[in-house]
């Protein structure tokens, strides 16, 4: 049968738009605007890490919990023996380790090697736990001791060792961290290290060069450093520049020993901001770990300000926030608006929210849907 | 890791044997993409940008392509990428391989479309002027191709006034070549709805045709080509043999 003149026109046009090439953007900056993460992982990406994970992870926290409970009553030794009899001692390639891999060194050292990038070495009954392992690794220090050579790079902070809520991070060096009782040691024989509490850039950061030592609280607002000329304390919320107490840590045990005193550090006249440059914008990961305590503050306000008789009530908008360079939010916009008691509830939720500190700030929208 | 067979599934075209050595040596090639594909999404999972990174680079021209023909609007078009990858970042970690990873990439694509247009029908909107140069520079465009920019700009007009519903389908199947069934994985509607949203999308689209002078003029075109072609055999038909 004859197609009628319309409809071999539509055809002919199907065959035109198919025949389109592929549009060209600037992809690089869209790849810019994606990727730009510096510092992917702290404590708020490892809470939405979790939060991916949600209940297979529960699970598997409240098994571990337990396990290392019920080990923990038997033997005071952090690392119970039948755990590490397991594990091997021969090196581990790093990049083929899945976020949430924990690892655990037996009677001999374990190696962990990200090849061209840096290699670290678990001490004999320690454990760690892999919490970033994209560009910048980030590894969780749960006991004992870990010792890593990172190659340099320009990125600033591509290797990180967490240890409760101190967070030792590198650029291109070789440390060594202990974790003994209840505090963090760290030791640097090359290169430079800051010692910081984890998720935070405003409270007091330390840094170590060559040949320094320092004794920090589980923490990382308090420590003692030791060592060379070149050891350095920082305030960096004051931005002011201070001698700390020289009291050597134990090496071997149980909480710092006071020592005798030595040489004082010399005080660095290098701003904090040199040692860990602020990124232009939050990275990814620190937006979408907001936005994802956003949503649930928005989903709680729309639950609770709305009335419902037993019928679905939702409501679409976008929600536009510009965040400072200092992690607070500027201003919040409903478009189209909610309801005003949803807003209110939403407003005073979200000015308690903090992101990451960069130089910039953001501003971002997304679109939100919500019911009840 | 175990590669499922859900992401980027082989196709071996037959069931029977291959019958000579070049075809068996094909498999593991293909099985190779699978596997990176699969490790790539894991990698992603993962939190791993350099992966995050590279499955934007390979997905990057299919998602502009399919967003620009739900679209229509080229000056939308880098905003409503970026959301895109954006999304896939933030929910990567809900794909399962319980279907082939272009459907979910398309599924989230088309999600992420429909939403920017909900949103964008919500809030007031300042008319700009028709855009008929669809992101070519017209100025230096031949005779022809400025027709050809001008008929495509107006065949996106067509499909902007079409319901979602119809447009996705009709984008998906008639632009993206995708069959009917892995249509409707991607809207999530049974196969036959999709098969009547598709008729109903074809339907509604040739009425429109005639509103719009750029397409009007291809059919007018098409019928005269038509009656001329009927005279012609009508004459043959005539003269004596």
């Amino acid at each position: 049968m004859e197609r009628r003149p319309e409809e071999r026109a539509l055809d002919r046009m199907i065959l035109e738009l198919r025949e389109q090439p592929n549009p060209v953007l600037d992809w690089e900056r869209i790849e810019t605007r994606l990727l730009r993460e510096p510092r992917p992982e702290r404590k708020s990406a490892a809470r939405s890490f979790l939060n991916r994970l949600r209940l297979p992870a529960a699970g598997l926290v409240a098994v571990a919990a337990v396990a290392t409970l019920v080990m923990a009553r038997q033997q005071p030794v952090p690392v119970p023996a039948r755990q590490t009899a397991k594990l091997s001692s021969a090196p581990v390639n790093g990049d083929q380790l899945a976020l949430g891999t924990r690892i655990t060194a037996g009677n001999q050292p374990l190696v962990v090697d990200h090849p061209g990038r840096a290699h670290w070495t678990l001490e004999p009954h320690a454990t760690a736990l892999v919490t970033n392992a994209g560009e910048f690794l980030t590894v969780k220090l749960e006991s004992g001791a870990l010792s890593a050579v990172v190659v340099p790079n320009p990125k600033p902070e591509t290797f990180a060792v967490e240890v409760e809520g101190t967070r030792v991070a590198v650029h291109g060096t070789a440390f060594r961290v202990e974790r003994v009782a209840e505090r963090v040691q760290v030791e640097v024989s090359e290169g430079t290290v800051a010692v910081e509490p984890s998720g935070t850039h405003s409270a007091p950061a330390f840094l170590l060069r060559r040949d320094s030592r320092g004794d920090f609280a589980l923490d990382g607002h308090t420590g003692s450093v030791e060592g060379n000329a070149s050891a350095v304390v920082a305030d960096s919320g004051s931005k002011s520049h201070r001698t700390v107490a020289t009291a050597l840590p134990s090496t071997h045990g149980h909480g710092p020993t006071p020592a005798a005193p030595r040489a004082k550090p010399e005080v660095s006249s290098e701003p904090v901001a040199q040692v860990q440059a602020l990124p232009v914008q939050p990275s990814i990961s620190d937006i979408e770990s907001g936005v994802s305590s956003a949503l649930v503050l928005m989903n709680r306000c729309f639950h609770d300000q709305t009335r419902s008789t037993g019928n679905r009530v939702s409501a679409s908008t976008g929600l536009t926030l510009s965040v400072a360079g200092d992690g607070t939010i500027q201003s919040v916009t409903f478009a189209p608006p909610l309801a005003p008691a949803v807003e209110d509830c939403a407003v005073t939720g979200l000015r308690s929210l903090t992101f990451a500190h960069s130089v910039e700030g953001v501003t971002f929208t997304r679109l939100l849907e919500l019911s009840r | 890791m175990v590669a499922s067979p859900q992401i980027g599934r082989v196709s071996f075209g037959r069931s029977e044997p291959p019958p000579d050595h070049r075809q068996v040596n094909v498999v593991p090639v293909k099985l190779r993409a699978v596997t990176d594909l699969t490790d790539l999404v894991e990698r992603c999972k993962a939190g791993d940008s350099l992966a995050f990174r590279e499955m934007f680079r390979s997905h990057r021209a299919d998602v502009a392509r399919l967003v620009l023909r739900m679209t229509g609007r080229p000056a939308d078009l880098e905003d409503l990428v970026q959301d895109v990858f954006l999304q896939v970042y933030r929910s990567i970690k809900d794909f399962r391989g319980q279907s082939r990873f272009s459907t979910w990439l398309y599924r989230l694509t088309v999600n992420v479309v429909l939403m920017h247009r909900r949103a964008a029908r919500s809030r007031p909107v300042l008319q700009a002027a028709p855009d008929d140069s669809f992101g070519a520079d017209v100025r230096d465009l031949p005779d022809d191709q400025l027709a050809r920019a001008r008929r495509i700009a107006a065949f996106y007009r067509l499909l902007d006034r079409m319901s979602d519903k119809k447009r996705a389908v009709f984008v998906l199947h008639e632009l993206e070549g995708l069959a009917p069934s892995e249509v409707a994985k991607v809207v999530g509607a049974p196969v036959l709805t999709v098969r009547t949203r598709l008729f109903y999308a074809r339907r509604e689209l040739l009425e429109l045709l005639r509103e719009e002078p750029a397409l009007e003029f291809v059919a007018r075109e098409l019928r005269a080509e038509q009656l001329h072609s009927e005279s012609a055999e009508a004459l043959t038909e005539r003269e004596p043999t």
